[in-house]
């Protein structure tokens, strides 16, 4: 049984975004048959909000919602998986000049996992920064496919997937509710939570894909046919 | 006239194609009061200048276009445009095809109001500028 999940969102608890969670679910329920997630990470900005309780919205409409959180670094944005007590004492989240390879190893060492976001994208991705730095070291996967990539991003995270080997995966980074499950990643295997989620995405074991209504054809990505 | 009990979830605004040209962009800037100060809307050494593509669209005149899909949705003479808030991610052209795209995302039948996600795409599909707004319907 395969897991499909949309890694990488935002609800109204970033400051960027007006959508509640609520009103995500009910369009992936609504669009269900084009954009096929079984469930979303909500990644808010800087933050993580551990009180947060979305299980009678799960319940509601059968969908999974899992909390991450993406964090800014030296190296650009990355998301971070399995946040605990630990990584919340560890590193403020709200510091937007987190040392990246001191996030990546703390938070491996700490239970979770570390994924580069839109590593494509100009000044907070990682293709830019490893042109004047050495790469980072214990990277499994990077994001290869972001619902909000312009043209040329996806392709130069594919560049790095190519050259470092890294294992890819997808997410929408939706600031709106219409734009949920654009790009999510596929597992293989059955999650039904956080724990599950971080123990496969150290698997590398996974594929991004893509539910743009315009496909790119990124050749790490899976094309799904949706119409 | 759109009717509250007539709008769902999912329902589609648009999309609406358009190219603005630089003459009517230059136009925008000059009758908004900024023309001459900010060269970017009107001259197309100075937009470069600023690291531009050439010249952009003032965000206001952005702003206006996804308010028109919204408007011209609703229809004369029944609900308002009540709110609406704007991310500007990229400069928007002139003399590139536009197609401005809108979705109800909810419904709140208890203060009657509906929202609604827009957004301006180029020929890449690309969203240059995207948004929500609030749609408010007579009691």
């Amino acid at each position: 049984m395969t897991t499909t999940l949309d890694l990488h969102t935002h609800s109204e608890a970033s400051e960027d975004s007006r959508a509640p969670v609520e009103a995500y679910l009910n369009w992936i329920k609504l669009r269900h048959v084009e954009r096929p997630v079984d469930g979303i990470v909500l990644t808010e900005h800087r933050q993580f909000n551990r009180e947060a309780d979305y299980r009678p919205l799960e319940d509601k409409f059968g969908i999974m919602v899992l909390r991450a959180s993406e964090v800014e670094t030296n190296y650009g944005h990355m998301l971070v998986f399995g946040v605990n007590d630990d990584m919340l004492a560890r590193f403020d989240f709200a510091n937007i000049r987190l040392d990246a390879q001191t996030v990546i190893d703390e938070v491996a060492r700490m239970g979770g996992i570390v994924v580069p976001c839109h590593p494509g994208r100009p000044n907070i991705g990682l293709y830019e920064h490893y042109e004047s730095k050495p790469p980072l070291e214990h990277v499994v996967a990077v994001e290869a496919l972001n619902g909000g990539s312009r043209k040329g991003e996806d392709a130069r995270a594919d560049e790095l997937i190519s050259k470092f080997g890294y294992a890819s995966t997808g997410g929408s980074d939706s600031h709106l509710v219409s734009l949920i499950g654009l790009c999510a990643t596929r597992f293989s295997a059955y999650i039904k939570d956080i724990d599950g989620l971080v123990r496969e995405l150290k698997t590398g074991a996974y594929e991004a894909v893509d539910f743009r209504p315009r496909r790119k054809v990124v050749p790490h990505a899976v094309a799904v046919e949706t119409r | 006239m759109k009717k509250f009990d007539e709008v769902k979830i999912g329902d589609t605004l648009g999309p609406l194609e358009l190219t603005v040209t630089k003459d009517q962009c230059r136009a925008y800037a000059k009758t908004s009061g900024f023309g001459d100060v900010a060269g970017r809307f009107t001259d197309e050494a100075a937009a470069k200048k600023e690291g531009l593509p050439g010249i952009i669209l003032p965000g206001n005149m952005s702003l206006g276009l996804l308010s028109k899909l919204v408007t011209d949705w609703i229809g004369f003479g029944g609900a308002r445009l009540t709110r609406m808030g704007t991310t500007y991610r990229v400069p928007v052209q002139p003399d590139h095809a536009l197609t401005i795209h809108g979705f109800v995302t909810n419904i709140n039948p208890d203060d009657r109001t509906v929202e609604i996600d827009v957004w301006i795409e180029n020929e890449e599909a690309e969203r240059l500028v995207t948004g929500t707004a609030t749609v408010e319907f007579p009691k």
